[in-house]
Protein backbone atom coordinates (compact mmCIF):
# COMPACT_ATOMS: atom_id res chain seq x y z
CA UNK A 1 0.00 0.00 0.00
CA UNK A 2 2.87 2.52 0.76
CA UNK A 3 4.61 1.42 -2.59
CA UNK A 4 1.18 2.24 -4.02
CA UNK A 5 1.31 5.63 -2.86
CA UNK A 6 4.79 6.61 -3.21
CA UNK A 7 4.18 5.35 -6.68
CA UNK A 8 1.34 8.21 -6.86
CA UNK A 9 2.54 11.04 -5.19
CA UNK A 10 5.86 10.65 -7.64
CA UNK A 11 3.60 11.39 -10.70
CA UNK A 12 2.98 14.65 -9.08
CA UNK A 13 6.79 15.96 -7.83
CA UNK A 14 9.26 13.88 -8.23
CA UNK A 15 8.80 13.07 -11.89
CA UNK A 16 5.93 15.31 -12.40
CA UNK A 17 5.40 14.86 -16.58
CA UNK A 18 5.17 18.55 -17.18
CA UNK A 19 7.77 20.06 -15.14
CA UNK A 20 10.10 17.24 -14.47
CA UNK A 21 9.92 15.07 -17.45
CA UNK A 22 9.51 17.50 -20.00
CA UNK A 23 7.27 15.95 -22.10
CA UNK A 24 3.02 16.15 -23.50
CA UNK A 25 4.24 20.08 -23.46
CA UNK A 26 2.17 21.21 -26.90
CA UNK A 27 -1.04 20.45 -25.18
CA UNK A 28 -0.55 22.53 -22.24
CA UNK A 29 1.15 25.44 -23.47
CA UNK A 30 -1.72 25.47 -26.34
CA UNK A 31 -5.29 24.93 -24.19
CA UNK A 32 -3.66 27.00 -21.32
CA UNK A 33 -5.91 30.22 -22.48
CA UNK A 34 -9.07 28.70 -20.82
CA UNK A 35 -9.41 27.18 -17.49
CA UNK A 36 -12.57 25.18 -18.50
CA UNK A 37 -11.05 23.54 -21.40
CA UNK A 38 -8.00 23.07 -19.36
CA UNK A 39 -10.22 20.75 -16.39
CA UNK A 40 -11.11 19.08 -19.57
CA UNK A 41 -8.23 18.69 -20.65
CA UNK A 42 -6.67 17.09 -17.60
CA UNK A 43 -9.51 15.08 -17.12
CA UNK A 44 -9.56 13.20 -20.74
CA UNK A 45 -5.39 13.16 -19.90
CA UNK A 46 -6.25 11.23 -16.69
CA UNK A 47 -8.92 8.97 -18.49
CA UNK A 48 -6.68 7.71 -21.01
CA UNK A 49 -3.19 7.31 -19.15
CA UNK A 50 -4.92 5.33 -16.34
CA UNK A 51 -7.04 2.92 -18.70
CA UNK A 52 -4.09 2.19 -21.29
CA UNK A 53 -2.57 1.84 -18.01
CA UNK A 54 -4.46 -0.52 -16.93
CA UNK A 55 -5.09 -2.19 -20.01
CA UNK A 56 -1.38 -2.92 -20.99
CA UNK A 57 -0.75 -3.71 -17.51
CA UNK A 58 -3.22 -6.67 -17.78
CA UNK A 59 -2.12 -8.04 -20.99
CA UNK A 60 1.86 -7.15 -20.64
CA UNK A 61 2.75 -11.13 -20.88
CA UNK A 62 1.12 -11.51 -24.21
CA UNK A 63 2.42 -8.35 -26.10
CA UNK A 64 5.76 -9.54 -27.59
CA UNK A 65 8.38 -7.33 -27.53
CA UNK A 66 8.91 -6.55 -31.24
CA UNK A 67 4.95 -5.42 -31.63
CA UNK A 68 4.73 -3.63 -28.65
CA UNK A 69 4.86 0.25 -29.42
CA UNK A 70 1.80 -0.67 -32.30
CA UNK A 71 -0.36 -2.31 -29.55
CA UNK A 72 0.35 0.68 -27.42
CA UNK A 73 -1.01 3.02 -29.79
CA UNK A 74 -3.93 1.16 -30.66
CA UNK A 75 -4.96 0.77 -27.00
CA UNK A 76 -4.10 4.00 -26.57
CA UNK A 77 -6.21 5.38 -29.68
CA UNK A 78 -9.28 3.47 -28.62
CA UNK A 79 -9.63 5.23 -25.52
CA UNK A 80 -8.89 8.56 -26.98
CA UNK A 81 -11.40 7.78 -29.61
CA UNK A 82 -13.97 7.44 -26.67
CA UNK A 83 -13.25 10.61 -25.12
CA UNK A 84 -13.36 12.18 -28.53
CA UNK A 85 -16.92 10.85 -29.13
CA UNK A 86 -17.85 11.52 -25.63
CA UNK A 87 -16.98 15.29 -25.68
CA UNK A 88 -18.21 15.63 -28.81
CA UNK A 89 -22.19 14.71 -27.93
CA UNK A 90 -21.84 15.63 -23.98
CA UNK A 91 -19.81 19.58 -23.85
CA UNK A 92 -19.18 20.43 -27.57
CA UNK A 93 -18.32 23.79 -26.17
CA UNK A 94 -14.86 22.27 -24.82
CA UNK A 95 -15.31 19.98 -27.96
CA UNK A 96 -15.18 23.01 -29.89
CA UNK A 97 -12.13 24.74 -27.62
CA UNK A 98 -9.96 21.60 -28.00
CA UNK A 99 -10.29 20.82 -31.17
CA UNK A 100 -6.97 18.94 -32.77
CA UNK A 101 -5.88 18.52 -29.32
CA UNK A 102 -8.21 15.56 -28.50
CA UNK A 103 -7.12 13.36 -31.30
CA UNK A 104 -3.35 14.53 -30.58
CA UNK A 105 -3.64 12.77 -26.84
CA UNK A 106 -2.96 9.38 -29.26
CA UNK A 107 -0.05 10.92 -29.76
CA UNK A 108 0.65 13.00 -26.30
CA UNK A 109 4.39 11.70 -25.07
CA UNK A 110 3.20 11.27 -21.58
CA UNK A 111 0.97 7.90 -22.57
CA UNK A 112 2.94 6.21 -24.40
CA UNK A 113 6.31 6.86 -22.54
CA UNK A 114 4.43 5.86 -19.33
CA UNK A 115 2.84 2.87 -21.34
CA UNK A 116 6.53 1.94 -22.39
CA UNK A 117 8.21 2.70 -19.09
CA UNK A 118 6.26 1.60 -16.32
CA UNK A 119 3.18 -0.08 -17.21
CA UNK A 120 4.73 -3.09 -19.70
CA UNK A 121 6.84 -4.03 -16.59
CA UNK A 122 4.57 -3.56 -13.66
CA UNK A 123 1.46 -4.49 -11.97
CA UNK A 124 -1.94 -3.90 -12.44
CA UNK A 125 -2.45 -1.83 -8.93
CA UNK A 126 1.17 -0.14 -9.29
CA UNK A 127 0.17 0.64 -13.13
CA UNK A 128 -2.99 2.11 -12.34
CA UNK A 129 -1.40 4.29 -8.92
CA UNK A 130 1.28 5.56 -11.86
CA UNK A 131 -1.52 6.45 -14.49
CA UNK A 132 -3.51 8.47 -11.63
CA UNK A 133 -0.51 10.02 -10.28
CA UNK A 134 0.89 11.27 -13.72
CA UNK A 135 -2.94 12.44 -14.48
CA UNK A 136 -3.09 14.23 -11.78
CA UNK A 137 0.36 15.59 -11.34
CA UNK A 138 -0.23 16.54 -15.31
CA UNK A 139 -3.50 18.08 -14.46
CA UNK A 140 -2.75 20.43 -11.50
CA UNK A 141 0.39 22.34 -13.56
CA UNK A 142 -2.37 23.42 -16.14
CA UNK A 143 -5.14 24.02 -14.34
CA UNK A 144 -2.92 25.99 -12.21
CA UNK A 145 -1.08 27.93 -15.54
CA UNK A 146 -4.65 27.92 -17.24
CA UNK A 147 -6.08 30.02 -14.22
CA UNK A 148 -2.84 32.03 -14.31
CA UNK A 149 -3.09 32.85 -18.14
CA UNK A 150 -6.90 33.13 -17.87
CA UNK A 151 -6.89 35.65 -14.88
CA UNK A 152 -4.40 37.93 -16.24
CA UNK A 153 -5.15 37.69 -19.76
CA UNK A 154 -8.62 38.22 -19.55
CA UNK A 155 -9.13 39.85 -16.47
CA UNK A 156 -11.50 36.96 -15.29
CA UNK A 157 -12.13 32.84 -14.64
CA UNK A 158 -15.02 31.49 -15.67
CA UNK A 159 -16.57 28.25 -16.13
CA UNK A 160 -19.67 27.17 -17.60
CA UNK A 161 -20.44 31.06 -17.73
CA UNK A 162 -19.95 31.40 -13.96
CA UNK A 163 -17.68 33.82 -13.09
CA UNK A 164 -14.96 32.31 -10.59
CA UNK A 165 -12.56 34.79 -9.59
CA UNK A 166 -12.47 38.16 -11.18
CA UNK A 167 -9.73 41.16 -11.20
CA UNK A 168 -10.93 45.00 -10.86
CA UNK A 169 -12.33 46.58 -13.52
CA UNK A 170 -9.12 49.03 -13.55
CA UNK A 171 -6.80 45.82 -14.64
CA UNK A 172 -6.76 46.50 -18.62
CA UNK A 173 -5.45 42.85 -19.59
CA UNK A 174 -2.92 42.73 -21.72
CA UNK A 175 -3.90 40.36 -24.54
CA UNK A 176 0.16 38.53 -25.11
CA UNK A 177 -0.27 36.67 -21.66
CA UNK A 178 -2.93 34.98 -24.14
CA UNK A 179 -1.24 35.02 -26.87
CA UNK A 180 1.72 32.08 -27.96
CA UNK A 181 4.62 34.62 -26.80
CA UNK A 182 3.23 34.95 -23.37
CA UNK A 183 2.61 31.70 -23.37
CA UNK A 184 6.34 30.62 -23.45
CA UNK A 185 7.99 33.03 -21.74
CA UNK A 186 5.17 32.51 -18.29
CA UNK A 187 5.66 28.93 -18.63
CA UNK A 188 9.33 29.17 -18.31
CA UNK A 189 9.15 31.20 -15.22
CA UNK A 190 6.51 28.70 -14.18
CA UNK A 191 9.14 25.97 -14.55
CA UNK A 192 11.82 28.04 -12.87
CA UNK A 193 9.54 28.57 -9.83
CA UNK A 194 8.55 24.89 -9.82
CA UNK A 195 12.12 23.94 -9.85
CA UNK A 196 12.62 26.42 -6.82
CA UNK A 197 9.52 25.71 -4.61
CA UNK A 198 8.52 21.66 -4.80
CA UNK A 199 11.14 19.98 -6.89
CA UNK A 200 14.15 19.88 -9.07
CA UNK A 201 14.83 16.83 -12.00
CA UNK A 202 17.33 14.46 -11.33
CA UNK A 203 17.69 13.88 -15.22
CA UNK A 204 16.77 11.48 -18.20
CA UNK A 205 13.61 11.79 -19.33
CA UNK A 206 12.87 13.46 -22.90
CA UNK A 207 11.19 11.63 -26.08
CA UNK A 208 10.43 12.85 -29.47
CA UNK B 1 -6.86 33.40 -58.27
CA UNK B 2 -5.01 31.60 -60.34
CA UNK B 3 -4.31 27.90 -58.99
CA UNK B 4 -0.58 28.54 -58.89
CA UNK B 5 -0.99 31.87 -56.55
CA UNK B 6 -3.38 29.57 -54.20
CA UNK B 7 -0.94 26.92 -53.65
CA UNK B 8 1.81 29.84 -53.29
CA UNK B 9 -0.25 31.57 -50.78
CA UNK B 10 -1.36 28.05 -49.03
CA UNK B 11 2.55 27.02 -48.88
CA UNK B 12 3.52 30.30 -46.89
CA UNK B 13 0.26 30.21 -44.87
CA UNK B 14 1.14 27.11 -43.87
CA UNK B 15 5.07 27.37 -43.08
CA UNK B 16 5.63 30.86 -41.84
CA UNK B 17 2.28 32.41 -41.21
CA UNK B 18 0.50 29.90 -39.21
CA UNK B 19 3.71 28.41 -38.19
CA UNK B 20 3.42 24.72 -36.86
CA UNK B 21 5.71 24.90 -33.83
CA UNK B 22 5.52 28.94 -32.88
CA UNK B 23 2.30 29.52 -33.76
CA UNK B 24 0.05 26.26 -32.67
CA UNK B 25 2.65 25.00 -29.90
CA UNK B 26 2.61 21.80 -31.77
CA UNK B 27 5.64 19.69 -32.15
CA UNK B 28 6.99 20.74 -29.07
CA UNK B 29 8.82 17.61 -27.69
CA UNK B 30 11.39 17.66 -30.54
CA UNK B 31 11.69 21.50 -30.57
CA UNK B 32 13.17 21.12 -27.36
CA UNK B 33 14.75 17.90 -27.22
CA UNK B 34 17.19 17.93 -30.55
CA UNK B 35 17.15 21.78 -30.83
CA UNK B 36 20.55 21.49 -28.27
CA UNK B 37 22.78 21.10 -30.95
CA UNK B 38 22.62 21.99 -35.02
CA UNK B 39 23.60 18.88 -36.32
CA UNK B 40 21.10 17.22 -34.32
CA UNK B 41 18.29 19.92 -35.62
CA UNK B 42 19.49 19.35 -39.33
CA UNK B 43 18.25 15.35 -39.29
CA UNK B 44 15.16 16.07 -37.72
CA UNK B 45 14.25 18.58 -39.74
CA UNK B 46 15.18 16.55 -43.13
CA UNK B 47 13.28 13.05 -41.67
CA UNK B 48 9.94 15.63 -40.91
CA UNK B 49 10.01 17.15 -44.12
CA UNK B 50 10.20 13.70 -45.69
CA UNK B 51 8.13 11.34 -43.73
CA UNK B 52 5.39 13.91 -42.90
CA UNK B 53 4.73 14.41 -46.56
CA UNK B 54 4.61 11.02 -47.44
CA UNK B 55 1.71 10.67 -43.98
CA UNK B 56 -0.24 13.20 -45.10
CA UNK B 57 -0.69 11.37 -48.83
CA UNK B 58 -1.26 8.33 -47.19
CA UNK B 59 -3.81 9.28 -44.91
CA UNK B 60 -5.60 11.70 -47.57
CA UNK B 61 -5.85 8.34 -49.81
CA UNK B 62 -6.92 6.19 -47.07
CA UNK B 63 -9.12 9.12 -45.85
CA UNK B 64 -10.78 9.86 -49.45
CA UNK B 65 -10.59 5.99 -50.67
CA UNK B 66 -11.11 3.56 -47.36
CA UNK B 67 -12.53 5.45 -44.72
CA UNK B 68 -15.13 7.77 -46.15
CA UNK B 69 -16.92 5.83 -48.72
CA UNK B 70 -17.52 3.08 -45.97
CA UNK B 71 -18.65 5.72 -43.22
CA UNK B 72 -16.49 4.50 -40.89
CA UNK B 73 -14.33 7.72 -40.27
CA UNK B 74 -15.79 9.88 -37.50
CA UNK B 75 -14.36 6.75 -35.29
CA UNK B 76 -12.08 5.39 -36.62
CA UNK B 77 -10.35 8.10 -37.51
CA UNK B 78 -7.53 8.29 -35.06
CA UNK B 79 -6.49 5.02 -35.17
CA UNK B 80 -6.63 4.27 -38.56
CA UNK B 81 -4.10 7.54 -38.83
CA UNK B 82 -1.94 7.03 -36.11
CA UNK B 83 -1.33 3.54 -37.20
CA UNK B 84 -0.77 4.41 -40.86
CA UNK B 85 1.76 6.71 -39.99
CA UNK B 86 3.59 4.03 -37.37
CA UNK B 87 3.93 1.81 -40.73
CA UNK B 88 5.05 3.95 -42.97
CA UNK B 89 7.85 5.29 -40.75
CA UNK B 90 8.85 1.62 -40.11
CA UNK B 91 8.63 0.93 -43.75
CA UNK B 92 10.41 4.08 -44.68
CA UNK B 93 13.34 2.79 -42.25
CA UNK B 94 13.70 -0.28 -43.69
CA UNK B 95 14.18 1.04 -47.31
CA UNK B 96 16.44 4.05 -46.18
CA UNK B 97 18.64 1.47 -44.13
CA UNK B 98 19.04 -0.79 -47.24
CA UNK B 99 18.96 1.62 -50.24
CA UNK B 100 20.54 4.84 -48.92
CA UNK B 101 22.74 4.85 -46.24
CA UNK B 102 23.89 8.14 -46.53
CA UNK B 103 20.54 9.14 -45.88
CA UNK B 104 19.90 6.83 -42.59
CA UNK B 105 22.53 7.62 -41.50
CA UNK B 106 21.58 11.91 -41.36
CA UNK B 107 18.25 11.21 -40.24
CA UNK B 108 17.82 7.26 -39.07
CA UNK B 109 17.84 7.59 -35.58
CA UNK B 110 15.29 10.15 -35.54
CA UNK B 111 12.84 8.21 -37.40
CA UNK B 112 10.87 6.11 -34.84
CA UNK B 113 10.86 9.10 -33.01
CA UNK B 114 8.84 10.53 -35.37
CA UNK B 115 5.66 8.40 -35.23
CA UNK B 116 4.78 10.23 -31.95
CA UNK B 117 5.35 13.59 -33.10
CA UNK B 118 2.10 15.36 -32.93
CA UNK B 119 3.03 17.26 -35.73
CA UNK B 120 3.30 14.56 -38.20
CA UNK B 121 -0.32 13.32 -36.74
CA UNK B 122 -1.96 17.01 -36.55
CA UNK B 123 -0.74 17.53 -40.16
CA UNK B 124 -1.63 14.26 -41.92
CA UNK B 125 -5.38 14.35 -40.16
CA UNK B 126 -5.44 18.09 -41.09
CA UNK B 127 -4.87 17.53 -44.90
CA UNK B 128 -7.01 14.43 -44.70
CA UNK B 129 -9.99 15.78 -42.57
CA UNK B 130 -9.87 19.90 -42.46
CA UNK B 131 -11.67 21.31 -40.06
CA UNK B 132 -9.10 21.43 -36.96
CA UNK B 133 -7.40 24.78 -37.87
CA UNK B 134 -8.68 28.42 -38.73
CA UNK B 135 -6.06 29.37 -41.76
CA UNK B 136 -7.88 32.54 -43.95
CA UNK B 137 -6.96 30.75 -46.97
CA UNK B 138 -10.03 30.75 -49.88
CA UNK B 139 -9.82 26.56 -49.79
CA UNK B 140 -12.95 24.24 -50.19
CA UNK B 141 -14.24 22.16 -47.34
CA UNK B 142 -12.00 19.28 -48.64
CA UNK B 143 -8.22 19.31 -49.73
CA UNK B 144 -7.56 17.68 -53.35
CA UNK B 145 -4.50 15.77 -53.14
CA UNK B 146 -2.11 18.42 -54.76
CA UNK B 147 -3.36 20.99 -52.02
CA UNK B 148 -3.16 17.99 -49.18
CA UNK B 149 0.76 18.05 -50.51
CA UNK B 150 1.42 21.39 -50.40
CA UNK B 151 0.25 22.44 -47.30
CA UNK B 152 2.17 19.93 -45.99
CA UNK B 153 5.66 20.30 -47.06
CA UNK B 154 4.66 23.77 -46.23
CA UNK B 155 4.50 23.01 -42.55
CA UNK B 156 7.38 20.94 -42.94
CA UNK B 157 9.61 23.49 -44.31
CA UNK B 158 8.21 26.09 -41.77
CA UNK B 159 8.86 23.06 -38.95
CA UNK B 160 12.42 23.05 -40.41
CA UNK B 161 12.97 26.49 -40.27
CA UNK B 162 11.59 27.35 -36.99
CA UNK B 163 13.61 24.46 -34.88
CA UNK B 164 17.12 25.83 -37.43
CA UNK B 165 16.43 29.25 -36.27
CA UNK B 166 15.82 28.18 -32.30
CA UNK B 167 19.00 25.36 -32.35
CA UNK B 168 21.47 28.49 -33.53
CA UNK B 169 19.45 30.70 -30.52
CA UNK B 170 20.27 27.98 -28.14
CA UNK B 171 23.63 27.55 -29.62
CA UNK B 172 24.53 31.00 -28.89
CA UNK B 173 22.49 30.54 -25.01
CA UNK B 174 25.52 27.64 -23.74
CA UNK B 175 27.52 30.60 -23.34
CA UNK B 176 25.22 33.34 -22.06
CA UNK B 177 25.20 34.22 -18.44
CA UNK B 178 22.07 33.27 -17.66
CA UNK B 179 21.07 33.69 -13.56
CA UNK B 180 20.86 30.24 -12.06
CA UNK B 181 17.29 29.96 -11.36
CA UNK B 182 16.32 30.24 -14.71
CA UNK B 183 19.23 28.17 -16.66
CA UNK B 184 18.42 24.94 -18.78
CA UNK B 185 14.63 24.90 -19.71
CA UNK B 186 13.11 28.36 -18.54
CA UNK B 187 15.43 29.80 -20.32
CA UNK B 188 14.67 28.42 -23.58
CA UNK B 189 11.27 29.03 -23.08
CA UNK B 190 11.56 32.32 -22.78
CA UNK B 191 13.60 32.46 -25.89
CA UNK B 192 11.11 30.51 -27.79
CA UNK B 193 8.59 33.06 -26.88
CA UNK B 194 10.67 35.81 -27.91
CA UNK B 195 10.79 33.94 -31.24
CA UNK B 196 7.44 33.21 -31.29
CA UNK B 197 6.56 36.77 -30.86
CA UNK B 198 8.86 37.15 -34.85
CA UNK B 199 6.34 34.99 -35.84
CA UNK B 200 3.31 36.35 -34.48
CA UNK B 201 4.46 39.89 -36.32
CA UNK B 202 3.99 37.46 -39.60
CA UNK B 203 -0.20 37.34 -38.97
CA UNK B 204 -1.78 39.44 -42.05
CA UNK B 205 0.53 39.28 -44.61
CA UNK B 206 -0.83 38.34 -47.92
CA UNK B 207 -4.07 38.97 -46.14
CA UNK B 208 -3.57 35.49 -44.56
Amino acid sequence: MKHLVQTFVKGITRENPLMILMIGLCATLAVSTQFQGAVFMGLAVIFVLTMSNAIISIFRRFIPNEVRIPMFIVVIASFVTIVDLVMKAFVPSVYAFLGIWIPLIVVNCIILGRAEAFAYHNGLPAAIADGLGMGVGYTIVIVVFAFVRELFGSGAVKFFGATLLALPSWYAPPSVVLLFPGAFILFGFFLAGWRALVSRPGGGGGCS
Amino acid sequence: MSVLSQMALLFIGAALVNNMLLTRFIGLCPFFGVSSSMSTSVGMSLAVVFVMTLASGATWMAWKFVLSPLGVGEFLYIPAFILIIAALVQFVEMYLRKASPVLYRAMGIYLPLITTNCAVLATATEAAKPGFFKMNIPLGPSLGLGEALVYTLGVSVGFGFALLTFAALRERLEAAPVPAALRGAPIAFISAGLLSFAYVGLAGWFGL
